[in-house]
């Protein structure tokens, strides 16, 4: 995966007030951490840091801090929960050739057999791999497959110099058989009426029902 | 119809209509989902007919998530009444969702059906809701 450089400043104010500054500037606040070095605060272009998150585990080059470039990885990234733009951004220091624990996303291509409902457990797996050569996903091919079948962690096929990071028995995804026209209208269900006649009142902790109802008239 | 089995106060006070969501803002089981813009309390009848409308849409295959519970009890006082003479009786369960909010995930159907299923689900619901699809590989 090539690596993506950002130009980073150190940040010295710190608290809601100069983030909030730095973001409407365009900014996003960042921190910086691993290999046992002090934290160091950052503000990172708001426009580059967002394209950059676009690829899953994006290798970043932070150029202009002091000590030199650094190679990191995003290790949190906080947004906002309607806009969806980056508001704090967690990296992690990693050195060329070292091993890292990452989630990588699980592809899956082909149809599976008609009458067959595919239910994916896990849309991303953790694998242990080089920083500098971080896969961008592992592809399954789930063509044709019957009812019944099932792939397990320990089957998928990984890029060369990466590991499991899960057990190798943990569930990525099966198929399981579709519900039948007679199934769907009893999950559609009875009219509004009957089932709420048929709804139970919720019973308060150490009250009986009787008296909970008395006790509102 | 989801309703709690069990609560510890049968009468609560109204849940609180402030902030955004905090956590379940991302589509977490399915590949599909519809997410809150406003804050709204959804009643488990809303819940239910969200539900079947989706349901009824994407036919056979596909599975569907609820994500959100109505666990709060709202209270309502009879007609005519005047004021005073404790709380009114329990009318209605509740699920108070927050803008950001993911309510239901959808998976196993190609995106034009899960789009029309979800948007007959949307018209269900008291608030303003967007179409969120599942974003992978993201920390």
């Amino acid at each position: 995966m090539p690596e993506v450089r950002i130009a980073a400043e150190p940040r010295t104010d710190f608290g809601k007030g100069p983030a909030r500054r730095e973001r409407r500037a365009g900014r996003v606040p960042a921190v910086l951490y691993g290999h046992g070095t002090d934290t160091r605060h950052l503000t990172l272009p708001g426009h580059d840091v967002m394209m950059a998150l676009k690829t899953a585990n994006v290798l970043i080059r932070l150029d202009g801090l002091p000590g030199g470039n650094q190679l990191v990885l995003p290790k949190s990234v906080q947004r906002n929960p309607i806009r969806g733009s980056v508001e704090h951004v967690d990296l992690i220091l990693v050195r060329s050739g070292e091993k890292v624990t990452v989630d990588i996303p699980i592809q899956v291509t082909g149809e599976v057999y008609s009458g067959g409902l595919l239910d994916q457990q896990m849309v991303q797996i953790s694998i242990e791999a080089e920083a500098t050569h971080i896969p961008t996903g592992i592809e399954v091919n789930v063509e044709d497959m019957q009812v019944g079948t099932s792939v397990h962690a320990g089957d998928l096929e990984l890029p060369s110099g990466s590991s499991l990071a899960v057990e190798p028995d943990a569930l990525v995804l099966h198929v399981i058989a579709a519900p039948t026209a007679e199934q769907m209208e009893a999950e559609i269900g009875a009219p509004e009426t009957a089932a709420a006649q048929a709804e139970p009142a919720p019973v308060p902790e150490g009250e009986a029902p009787a008296d909970s109802a008395a006790a509102d008239e | 119809m989801l309703i709690p089995r069990r609560v510890r106060y049968r009468k609560q006070h109204r849940p609180d209509r402030h902030g955004v969501a905090k956590g379940g803002t991302r589509v977490a089981f399915g590949e599909y989902g519809i997410q809150a813009l406003e804050h709204a309390y959804v009643t488990n009848r809303q819940i239910e007919s969200a539900r079947i409308a989706m349901t009824r849409h994407i036919r056979r295959g596909g599975k569907v998530w609820i994500t959100i519970y109505p666990d709060r009890p709202l209270t309502k006082k009879p007609a005519e009444t005047r004021m005073g003479s404790g709380k009114g009786s329990p009318e209605w369960w509740v699920a108070n969702v927050k803008p950001g909010r993911v309510m239901f995930e959808l998976s196993g159907v190609a995106e034009p059906v899960a789009r029309e299923a979800l948007r007959r689900a949307m018209h269900k619901l008291p608030m303003k809701c967007k179409f969120v699809t599942r974003e992978v590989g993201e920390s």
